[in-house]
């Protein structure tokens, strides 16, 4: 980009930058185009065509207790493209997570190509503000795009029974923890590869921190947001609907015990009255999620991981800074 | 490593061994890879060890149990005490895991750091005009992580099976479930091959690291699921008709189940009145649902060697066609 590379002026025209950054990108941009194409293509299909006869099917086999004749090939069928498209939009950060580490920032230190750029006309933090914020936008629109209708997806064939709201293919990619998690794929590796300035082992790092990002927002989803308590009667044992965080036992004071080890298989709960007596224990309890926590849950997770993303930001432009010295002045903070 | 750089000649003062200074060259570049891989095998190794150590406490841990206990039996609150089999399923799960998607890093390392990135920097192009060939460079390079790798691969396969002692399913799943199936025979190794070749054909292909990774990982991801997809069909499954149909051993991989109604209508993938015990449930149930007849297609554990084999065979062939392919590319790259 001939703007880029004018002398020392600091008022290059303000896309300029941006512009160079998406010429720079071509092959990741139509390969981000393609991935969000071919998935919208995909869940467009399962959404309108599939959803509707997989559920009618499956209503009809409930009905008959499994016992008669059904669309089976609809119903595979959906199964199959709800769960490949699931895998996508769950694996998608990842991808992500792998070009920014490969290629934002890394590739540029590694070859010199950055600090040839900032003799020219672009400042450090300019140049690395607008290695964030192009592919922010592009990463928002189509992650947010595919999650939508990922949901809508979802939804339409909910009476098919495929997989609940609270499965671990389902929970993240039905909704916007998906695109805040694409978000720090993007600035882990802007900051990974400020740190280690090597393409390929940044490339690895980025997406180990991120798949560890993930699986932790995964393992602790159900703390992030109070839980419900459902008691039942002692013969029913715990209830198990929803999203159980933690069960135990009641006992006649009120207080929230353990279940005895006896007690573990409520077939053989009957066995030990005698111990659930001795402990006054009268009811049991659950610590659960219903699907209304849907919402609550996933939009804390959400801001949690932007929170993060955020943190991840301000690192890599403080590292910069400390590389470069004084040179960032102007816009630098 | 000066002993590459010695003009022109093919035989070195300081080679060691029949096979010249290559093979250590190979392996002192990549001696980040090496280290994690010896890392990794390490770890592994550690974990089954561990886990053949608890396996007996993990087993008794699911051991039948009375409760008060008996002269034979002991008591259930003792047994569920025992929290050593969550453990020890937990460990093999993680080396399954870990086995079975080892080819994909694998791909992606071979495509980027072991060819790749040569290629791009020219660092390749410059060892090609010292002692070193196009055809030898490319043999070393894989060579010796193929050796590594399947020397590596196969002690995990060979550990794991000691340590899985005698395959309890509920402790350590069922032969067929995908994990277990890819870590517990020859399969486990061919797998890893395979995206070994297919990343250095990649890594020819694209002559740049990182868009090496990426295809290498795209064509190892398409590898993994044609073969996942067709596991079954490498081997004639068995069919049971009847009411064997309805009770088959959990050791059998069911893969359809259906039933015929009195009119004679085949419907599939019905699990109508299956799990029902006595002959008088059945013959209700039949009755209720208007069916004659049922049938199983499966695969019995018998199965499991004929199926390792052909899928062994099918990834040794796809590794053996991308290796010719890749020296079949060299040669033609260069004069």
């Amino acid at each position: 980009m001939t703007a880029v590379t004018v002398a020392g002026t600091p008022a290059a025209p303000p896309f300029a930058t941006a512009r160079a950054m998406l010429r720079l990108h071509r092959p990741a941009l139509f390969l981000w185009t393609g991935v969000v194409l071919a998935a919208l293509a995909l869940m467009v299909w399962g959404y309108g065509w599939l959803a509707e006869p997989a559920a009618a099917a499956y209503q009809r086999l409930k009905a008959c207790d499994y016992a008669c004749s059904y669309d089976q090939d609809a119903y595979l069928t959906y199964k199959d493209v709800l769960r490949y498209a699931s895998y996508l939009v769950t694996f998608l950060p990842l991808l992500v997570a792998a070009w920014a580490g490969a290629t934002l920032t890394s590739r540029e230190l590694e070859s010199g190509t950055a600090q040839l750029a900032w003799t020219q006309s672009v400042t450090p933090t300019r140049w690395l503000a607008a290695k964030l914020l192009a592919p922010a936008t592009l990463l928002t629109a189509g992650t947010s795009l595919l999650v939508l209708l990922h949901h809508l997806l979802w939804a339409e064939g909910r009476r098919a029974d495929v997989l609940g709201w609270n499965d671990i293919l389902i929970f993240q990619a039905n909704g916007p923890t998906t695109v805040a998690l694409t978000l720090f794929g993007l600035a882990a590796g802007a900051l990974t590869g400020l740190l280690l300035r090597r393409s390929l082992a940044a490339l690895a790092v980025t997406v180990a921190v991120t798949a560890a990002v993930g699986f932790g927002l995964n393992w602790f989803r159900g703390y992030f947001w109070p839980t419900l308590t459902v008691t039942a009667p002692l013969k029913d044992g715990p209830w198990f609907g929803g999203s159980v965080v933690s069960y135990g036992a009641v006992t006649s004071t009120g207080a929230h015990v353990p279940v005895p080890d006896c007690a573990q298989y409520w077939s053989a709960a009957k066995d030990c009255r005698a111990q659930l007596d001795k402990q006054h224990i009268v009811r049991f309890y659950s610590e659960m999620h219903p699907y209304s926590h849907y919402w609550p849950l996933q939009l804390t997770a959400t801001a949690l991981t932007l929170a993060l993303t955020g943190l991840v930001v301000l690192l890599a432009f403080r590292v910069l800074e400390r590389h470069t010295g004084t040179v960032a002045k102007g816009t630098a903070v | 490593m000066s002993a590459l750089t010695a003009r022109g000649t093919v035989a070195r003062a300081n080679d060691s061994g029949a096979f010249g200074g290559l093979p250590w060259t190979v392996l002192r570049l990549h001696r980040t890879a090496l280290l994690l891989w010896g890392a990794l095998l390490l770890a592994v190794v550690g974990t089954l060890i561990w886990m053949y150590a608890i396996g007996a406490d993990a087993r008794a841990g699911l051991s039948a149990c009375a409760t008060p206990a008996t002269d034979t039996l002991p008591s259930c609150s003792d047994v569920e005490a025992i929290n050593t089999d969550e453990t020890y399923g937990i460990g093999i799960g993680l080396v399954d895991t870990a086995l079975s998607y080892l080819t994909f890093p694998v791909a992606a390392w071979a495509g980027a750091a072991l060819i790749g990135r040569e290629l791009e920097s020219g660092t390749a192009e410059l060892a090609w005009t010292q002692s070193v060939t196009p055809v030898r460079w490319l043999t070393a390079k894989l060579a010796v992580p193929a050796a590594l790798i399947a020397t590596g691969t196969t002690l995990i396969v060979l550990l794991n099976v000691w340590a899985r002692r005698d395959d309890n399913p509920d402790l350590v799943g069922d032969w067929y479930n995908p994990d277990v199936f890819l870590s517990t025979g020859p399969a486990a190794v061919a797998h890893v091959l395979a995206g070994l070749t297919l990343g250095a054909l990649a890594g020819l292909v694209t002559r740049k690291a990182l868009p090496a990774a990426g295809v290498a990982f795209a064509a190892t991801l398409v590898l993994y699921n044609v073969v996942d997809w067709f596991r079954t069909s490498l081997w004639p499954t068995d069919t049971v008709t009847g009411r064997a149909a309805l009770h088959l051993p959990r050791s059998s991989q069911v893969l359809e189940h259906g039933a015929v109604t009195t009119t004679g209508e085949r419907i599939g993938n019905n699990l109508a009145c299956v799990g029902y015990d006595n002959a008088t449930d059945i013959k209700n149930c039949m009755a209720r649902s208007g069916l004659s007849d049922f049938w199983a297609t499966r695969h019995p554990e018998s199965h499991f060697w004929p199926l390792q084999f052909m899928e062994t065979g099918v990834l040794l062939a796809v590794a053996a066609l991308s290796t010719a392919a890749a020296f079949r590319l060299l040669r033609r790259r260069t004069p």
